[in-house]
């Protein structure tokens, strides 16, 4: 008795809680995704690992001009359970020199703030391709450099754009082939 | 070119906005009634028609226990509208009004 009464409960607290979160997560995801394949950005494609499941993608940027240009970067694309409420989880997978991006893979994009005051960061209504255009800008924009996550690649720019060249040239013959 | 056309992509719905009021006030108030009411129609959180159960809604079972008419509209001081559903997840986290950033406060509820 009491085990059947607990496992309703839970039936319940799944069906009211997780269940429909992800529900409304999916069917979000079923407008955006076709919409981000017609708005992809030149020279970026996106992949997916398993077809049936949209929150979970690889999005890949191949600059053909500007300081990474050659380069092929690789950003693991994870859209939660709360979207669109939270920004999705994103990571750079290929190591570069990057003033907004760190060696480790974290991005400092505005749009992927959950809580910014300042208009610019995450809200319910930006979509899949807002992310991926601001991702793209990233190896096109060379404006926003005033708070960077790579400390040393920011001041190397702002000293040497040689120098800075020259390793971002390195980071990608060592790590941004294919 | 990519830089343009992506600024376009962003800017494209504020402009037509602007645009269109800023025409519609030199012309008669019907008009500028209508641009309104277009203006307003989706609810820009779950993309779903504002007079129509916004999408968490319509996704949950729970019809029998409460009606369809839980889902309300609320509009802001800054003329914008959203489900209340919608809004009132949103507003936990940030008390801004999504579309443009002013303050968020109600300034009427209802259908
Ligand atoms: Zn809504
Ligand atoms: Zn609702
Ligand atoms: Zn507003």
């Amino acid at each position: 008795m009491i085990t059947l009464a607990q496992r309703l409960k839970k039936q319940q607290e799944e069906s009211s809680n997780g269940h429909n979160r992800i529900s409304i997560r999916d069917r979000l995801l079923v407008k955006e995704s076709q919409e981000l394949a017609q708005l992809l950005p030149p020279n970026c494609t996106v992949e997916y690992e398993n077809e049936n499941d949209l929150s979970n993608f690889t999005l890949i940027i191949k600059p053909t001009e500007g300081y990474w240009e050659n380069g092929i970067f690789k950003f693991s694309i994870y859209v939660t359970d709360e979207y669109n409420m939270v920004p999705p989880k994103v990571k750079c997978l290929t190591k570069l020199w990057h003033p907004n991006i760190s060696e480790t893979g974290e991005i400092c994009l505005s749009l992927l703030r959950q809580h910014s005051m300042d208009g610019l960061g995450w809200s319910p209504t930006r979509r899949l391709k807002d992310v991926v255009w601001g991702l793209h800008a990233l190896f096109t924009d060379l404006l926003n450099f005033e708070d960077p996550l790579n400390i040393e690649a920011a001041d190397m720019y702002k000293h040497s754009k040689l120098e800075f060249q020259i390793k971002v040239e390195e980071y990608v013959k060592l790590f941004a082939k294919n | 070119m990519s830089e343009n056309s992506r600024m376009d992509e962003n800017d494209n719905d504020k402009k037509e906005v602007s645009q269109e009021k800023m025409f519609t006030l030199k012309k008669w108030n019907a008009v500028a009634m209508w641009s309104w009411d277009v203006e307003c129609d989706t609810c820009a959180i779950c993309r779903v028609q504002v007079m129509d159960a916004c999408l968490r809604c319509q996704a949950e079972s729970k019809k029998d226990f409460y009606g369809k008419q839980d889902c309300v509209v609320v509009w802001g001081e800054c003329n914008h509208s959203f489900h209340y559903c919608c809004m009132s997840l949103w507003v936990k986290q940030n008390n801004r009004c999504p579309l443009c950033q002013q303050e968020w406060s109600i300034q009427r509820m209802g259908k």
